[in-house]
C-alpha cells in the first residue's frame, strides 16, 4: 500500500466552506456572491480532478487531523470509492449552480443568499463524507450534511416546509445517533475505526455482534439513502427549491447515504465477516422490495417531483442491493450505478425545475402540450427516462448490465428478476410525461421559448452526458476501471 | 512566587470586593476593577494550569500551620483547570453584561458587584481548598451570595425564587455539613488527603454511611440533579439576565467539581460502590436528562427552557461520572468545561435580545430574526454545540462519554447517552426555527445589541469552535494528568 500525504483533500473540503462564509459577507451584490459559488465549485472540481492520476496508479492520499482516542486518528483518505463519489458530486455542482442561479433568478426567489450558503457548506460536507477515511470522520461530516442541508429544504418557510423540515430532522438525527452508537460499539470491540479494503470487523469474535453492528450501520446510512421503510423523509422534502431536489436529493445528500452503505459493507463489516456471520441476506430482501414498492408508489403520483422522488428511492435501492450481493461484479454495477443514476436523475430534475420556473406547472396532468413548447427539455427529458429503464446505448444499461452480471454470478435469480422487472416500471411511470407533453391540446399557437439558457442549458449538458457514458468507451472503460480498483480491493482478484 | 499561585487566584477577587464600595461613584469604574481582578485570577490560574501539569500539585499551607491539622490548600491539574474556567466565564460575563447591568440594576450595582466578586471567591475558595470544612465555608459564601445575586433583579418573583433558593440550598448546606460532622466523627480529620487514607479503616462503620449519604444529598442539592433541581428554573428565570449568565454557567458545575473531588479524590470511588449509591444515581441521572429535556421542550420562556436543559445535562455529566470508567469521566469534565461555555453563549445571547428588544418568549425571537446576526449566529453555535453537532465541542463530550459507557458494559445507558442528544435537539431545533425560519414582522433594519453584548458571546462561540478542535487534545491531557489523581 503506497501513501501520499497531501493537504489537497484539505483543501477541496475547505474551498466550498471559505465560500460560504465569503457568500454570507456578500449579500449585497447577487453577481460577486454568484461568482463565489462558481470559482468555489471550479476549482474544487480542478483539485479534485488533479488526484485523478495518482489514484489511477494505486495510490492512496492521505491527510491525518489528530489522534481523537489511541487508535483513532481522524484523518481524510482517498481511495478509488471515495474519490469517485468526490468527482461525481464536484462535477455535478458546478452544472447546478449555473442551474441554480437560473432557477433562483426566473423565480425570484427570497433568502438566496441562505439557500447559496448553505449550497456550498452541504458540498463540504459531502467532500468529507468522500474523503472520510475513518468512521469518525465519516460521522462528523455526516452529521454537517443533515445540518447544512436542513436551511434548504425548509427554504420557503411555508408550514408545509417547516414541517418537511422536521421530519427530514427526526429521520436524520436519529439515524445519526444510532451510527454513532455503533461506531461506539465497533471501538470498543475492535479499537480502530479506519476504513479498510475488506473491513475490519472480522476480528470480533460473535458473530451476533457482527450482525447487530451491521444492522445499525446499515440503520445509520439507510435514511439518508432512503432505503424503506427509512424513506419517508425524501418525498416531503421535495418542496425544496428544485435544484435543491437535483443535487442533494438525486445526488449529493442520498448518495451519501448510499455511499455510506457502500463504505460500511466494503471497507467496514466486509464480505467474509458478513459471510461468516451469514444473515445478510435480509439487506437483499429489504432492497428489492423497496425497488418494486417505490416503482409501485412512483405510478400513483401525480406531481412530477414526487413521481421522481419516489424514482430515486427505487434507483437507490438497486444501489444498495447490488451492494448486498457481496461480489466484484455486483458492486462494481453499483458504484457505477450510483454515477450514473446521478446523471440521469439530475437531468430529470432539472426538467421538472425548468418546466415549473417557465410554466408553473407541477402536476403530470396539467402538462399538455408543453413539449411543443420546450421541446428540447422534453427530449433531455426522454432521454433520461430511456435511460433510467436501461435501453441501450446509454448510461443505464452499462450499470444496470454490471448489477445483472453480478446477480447471476451469485445464482440470485430472484434479484434478477427484479431488475428487469423494475426497468419495465420505471418505462412505465416516467414514459407517460413524455406522451401527456407531447399531446396536442387544440390550442392553435405555441410559440417555442426555452429561455433562459442558465436554465435550460445545464440539462442539455447533462443529457448529453447520459449519452457518452452509455457509448463513449473512453469514458466507459475509465468508470469501470475507477470502480473495478475499488471492489478488486474488497473482494480481491 | 509559584508556590503562591494558590492564593494569588483567590486574593484579586477577594481584595477588590472591599474595594468597590470606594468606587461608588463610577460604574465604569466599578466593572472594570471587578474585570480586571478576574482577569488577574484568570492569568493565574493558566500559569497555575501550565506549572501543575509540569511539575505536580502546588501544596499551601495556609496560615503556615502544616496539615493536616492546619488547612491546606491544594492545586492540581483538576482544579487548577476549574479555576481557569471559573474566572475566564466570570471575566466575559462581567465584560459583556456592563449595559445590561446598567439597565437591570440602576441603582444598586455597587451591591452587585461586591456580591458577584463575593460569590466568585467562593466558587474559586470551593475549587482550591483542600479541607472539608473549609469547603463548606466557600460553600457557604457562593451559596448566601448565589441567593442575593438571584433576588438582585426588578422582579419580584425574582425574590420568591431567591427565597426559595435560600430554603432548599440551605438544607442542602446543612445536609452537606451534617454529613461532615459524621466523617469527621469517624476518622477525626477534615483535610481530604488524610481523610482518603484514613477511612479505608472505618469503612464499615455506620457513621462513615451517613456521613457519606448526607455529603452527596448536601451536594446533589447543590448541582441540581434530579429530584432535587427544583429551585432551579425559577432561579434562573426570575433573577436578572446579567446574573443567570453569571451563576447558570458555573455554580452547578462547582458542585459537580466538588462531588468529582471529594468522591473521586478522596474515596477512590470505592466507596460510593461500596454502599451501593452508583446504581441509585444513575437512575437519577437518566430521569434528569429524559425529563429535563421534555421539560425544556415544553416551555416557552427562553430562560426557563435553558434551565431545564442545563437540569438535563447536569443528569448528563452526572451519569457519564456514575458509570465509573475513565473515559466517561473525561468525558464529563470535557462536558463541564463545553456546558459552561455554551451556556454563557446562550444567556448572554438572551440577555442580549431582552436588552435590546425585550425578548423574553420563544415566540418573540422571531421579531429579531435578521436583525441581530452576530448574536443569532453564537446562539446558532452554541445550539448545535449542545446537541452535539461534529465538529463542535459538545460532540466530542458525548462521544468520549459514549466510549466510557461502552466500556462500562452497561448498554441501556448508551442509549441514554445518544437518547439526550435528541432530546437536546427537539428542543434547540423548535428555537432555531423560531429563530431563522418563522414569518417575522418583516422589520429588516439591524439593530444589534450594544457591542459588550454582541462581541463577547460571538467570541466565546468562536472559542466553541477551537474547544471542539482542540477537544481531543485536551482528552489525551485529562488522561494523563487528570485521571490517575481522581480515577486510581
Amino acid at each position: 500500500m503506497n501513501e501520499i500525504q497531501s493537504i489537497k483533500p484539505l483543501l477541496a473540503i475547505l474551498v466550498s466552506s471559505v465560500a460560504c462564509i465569503l457568500i454570507l459577507f456578500s449579500n449585497k451584490s447577487k453577481n460577486l456572491r454568484e461568482t463565489w459559488t462558481f470559482l468555489a465549485a471550479i476549482l474544487k472540481f480542478g483539485i479534485v480532478l488533479s488526484l485523478y492520476p495518482a489514484i489511477t496508479s494505486g495510490k492512496i492520499i492521505v491527510f491525518r487531523f489528530f489522534d481523537v482516542l489511541p487508535g483513532v486518528t481522524t484523518s481524510l483518505r482517498i481511495d478509488p470509492l471515495g474519490f469517485y463519489f468526490a468527482l461525481l458530486s464536484s462535477f455535478l455542482w458546478i452544472i447546478t449552480s449555473v442551474y441554480s442561479v437560473g432557477y433562483m433568478r426566473t423565480l425570484e426567489e427570497k433568502h438566496q443568499t441562505r439557500y447559496f450558503a448553505s449550497f456550498a457548506l452541504s458540498l463540504s460536507a459531502t467532500m468529507g463524507i468522500a474523503f472520510s477515511g475513518d468512521l469518525l470522520t465519516f460521522f462528523i461530516f455526516y452529521e454537517m450534511l443533515t445540518i447544512a442541508t436542513y436551511p434548504l429544504v425548509v427554504h420557503k418557510e411555508t408550514p408545509e416546509a417547516i414541517q418537511a423540515g422536521r421530519k427530514y430532522l427526526v429521520y436524520s438525527l436519529s439515524a445519526g445517533a444510532v451510527l454513532l452508537g455503533a461506531i461506539a460499539w465497533s471501538y470498543y470491540e475492535t479499537r480502530t475505526l479506519t476504513f479498510t479494503p475488506g473491513g475490519f470487523l472480522g476480528s470480533i469474535e460473535s458473530t451476533k455482534t457482527i450482525m447487530i453492528l451491521f444492522v445499525l450501520f446499515i440503520y445509520g446510512c439507510a435514511v439518508k439513502g432512503a432505503l424503506f421503510p427509512l424513506h419517508a423523509w425524501l418525498p416531503s422534502a421535495m418542496v425544496a427549491p428544485t435544484p435543491v431536489s437535483a443535487l442533494l436529493h438525486a445526488v449529493a445528500v442520498v448518495k451519501a447515504g448510499v455511499f455510506g452503505v457502500l463504505r460500511v459493507i466494503g471497507y467496514v463489516a466486509g464480505p467474509a465477516a458478513l459471510e461468516r456471520a451469514g444473515h445478510y441476506h435480509w439487506l437483499t430482501c429489504v432492497a428489492s422490495f423497496t425497488i418494486l414498492g417505490a416503482s409501485v408508489m412512483a405510478l400513483a403520483q401525480d406531481n412530477l417531483k414526487r413521481r421522481l422522488a419516489y424514482s430515486t428511492i427505487s434507483q437507490l435501492a438497486y444501489i444498495i442491493l447490488g451492494a448486498s450481493l457481496l461480489n466484484v461484479n455486483a458492486y462494481l454495477g453499483s458504484m457505477l450505478h450510483m454515477a450514473n443514476h446521478a446523471f440521469m436523475k439530475i437531468t430529470l430534475f432539472f426538467c421538472a425545475g425548468a418546466i415549473y420556473a417557465k410554466a408553473h406547472k407541477e402536476k403530470i396532468q396539467d402538462m399538455k402540450g408543453l413539449g411543443y413548447q420546450m421541446p428540447l427539455t422534453f427530449i433531455a427529458f426522454t432521454l433520461a427516462t430511456l435511460s433510467l429503464s436501461g435501453f441501450p446505448p446509454f448510461s443505464g444499461f452499462i450499470s444496470k448490465w454490471y448489477l445483472c452480471k453480478g446477480a447471476l454470478e451469485g445464482g440470485h435469480w430472484g434479484v434478477l428478476a427484479v431488475y428487469l422487472s423494475s426497468a419495465l416500471l420505471n418505462a412505465a411511470y416516467l414514459l407517460p410525461v413524455v406522451f401527456v407533453a407531447f399531446t396536442k391540446t387544440g390550442e392553435s399557437s405555441v410559440t417555442r421559448d426555452e429561455k433562459p439558457y442558465a436554465l435550460t442549458a445545464p440539462l442539455y449538458i447533462t443529457a448529453v452526458f447520459v449519452i457518452l457514458m452509455g457509448c463513449l468507451p473512453w469514458l466507459i472503460s475509465r468508470q469501470v476501471n475507477l470502480a473495478g480498483m475499488a471492489s478488486v480491493s474488497i473482494f480481491g482478484g | 512566587m509559584e508556590r503562591h499561585l494558590p492564593v494569588f487566584i483567590f486574593i484579586a477577587p477577594f481584595l477588590s470586593a472591599f474595594i468597590v464600595p470606594f468606587l461608588r461613584k463610577s460604574r465604569s469604574a466599578t466593572q472594570l476593577l471587578t474585570a480586571t481582578a478576574l482577569a488577574f485570577s484568570s492569568f493565574c490560574s493558566l500559569k497555575a494550569l501550565c506549572v501543575v501539569s509540569h511539575s505536580g500539585p502546588i501544596e499551601y499551607a495556609l496560615g503556615g500551620w502544616a496539615p493536616p491539622y492546619g488547612i491546606e490548600w491544594r492545586l492540581d491539574c483538576l482544579n487548577a483547570l476549574m479555576c481557569f474556567l471559573i474566572s475566564t466565564i466570570a471575566l466575559v460575563v462581567i465584560l459583556a453584561t456592563g449595559p445590561s447591568v446598567k439597565k437591570e440594576i440602576p441603582r444598586s450595582y455597587t451591591t452587585y458587584y461586591v456580591l458577584v466578586l463575593l460569590h466568585l471567591t467562593g466558587l474559586l475558595g470551593m475549587a482550591l481548598t483542600h479541607d472539608l470544612f473549609n469547603l463548606f465555608v466557600f460553600l457557604e459564601v457562593a451559596s448566601l451570595t448565589g441567593y442575593a445575586l438571584i433576588a438582585s433583579g426588578d422582579s419580584r418573583r425574582g425574590n420568591v425564587a431567591s427565597f426559595k433558593y435560600l430554603l432548599i440550598g440551605t438544607i442542602g448546606a446543612s445536609f452537606y455539613l451534617l454529613g461532615i460532622g459524621y466523617l469527621y466523627a469517624a476518622t477525626g480529620t477534615l483535610n481530604m488527603g488524610d481523610m482518603g487514607i484514613r477511612i479505608h479503616a472505618v469503612i464499615q462503620s455506620r457513621s462513615v454511611f451517613l456521613g457519606v449519604v448526607f455529603v452527596l444529598l448536601g451536594l446533589l442539592i447543590k448541582m441540581g440533579l434530579f429530584p432535587f433541581h427544583g429551585w432551579l428554573p425559577d432561579a434562573y428565570t426570575y433573577a436578572s439576565n446579567s446574573a443567570t449568565a453569571l451563576i447558570a454557567p458555573l455554580m452547578t458545575k462547582v458542585s459537580i467539581y466538588v462531588f468529582i473531588r471529594i468522591f473521586g479524590g478522596i474515596f477512590d470511588r470505592t466507596v460510593l460502590s461500596h454502599f451501593h449509591i452508583l446504581p441509585v444515581l444513575l437512575a437519577f441521572s437518566a430521569i434528569a436528562i429524559i425529563g429535563g429535556s421534555v421539560m425544556a421542550f415544553l416551555q416557552s420562556d427562553l430562560k426557563r427552557m435553558l434551565a431545564y436543559s442545563s437540569i438535563s445535562h447536569i443528569g448528563l455529566i452526572m451519569l457519564a461520572l456514575s458509570l465509573n470508567d475513565p473515559a466517561a469521566w473525561m468525558g464529563a469534565i470535557l462536558h463541564i468545561l463545553n456546558h459552561a461555555v455554551m451556556k454563557a453563549v446562550l444567556f448572554l445571547a438572551v440577555a442580549g435580545a431582552a436588552h435590546t428588544h425585550g425578548v423574553t418568549h420563544l415566540q418573540d425571537l422571531r421579531t429579531i430574526r435578521g436583525r441581530m446576526p452576530f448574536t443569532l449566529t453564537a446562539v446558532c453555535i452554541a445550539s448545535l454545540s449542545m446537541i452535539g453537532i461534529p465538529p463542535l465541542a459538545g460532540f466530542f463530550s458525548k462521544w468520549y462519554i459514549l466510549t466510557g459507557a461502552f466500556q462500562s458494559g452497561k448498554p441501556l445507558f448508551v442509549i441514554i447517552v445518544l437518547l439526550s442528544g435528541l432530546l437536546t435537539a427537539l428542543y434547540f431545533f423548535k428555537m432555531l426555527e423560531q429563530i431563522f425560519f418563522q414569518k417575522d414582522s418583516g422589520e429588516r433594519k439591524l439593530a444589534e445589541a450594544p457591542l459588550a453584548l454582541v462581541a463577547w458571546p460571538f467570541t466565546l462561540s468562536i472559542g466553541l469552535l477551537l474547544l471542539g478542535f482542540y477537544a481531543p487534545a485536551i482528552y489525551a491531557w485529562g488522561m494523563q494528568h487528570i485521571v490517575p489523581v481522581v480515577f486510581v
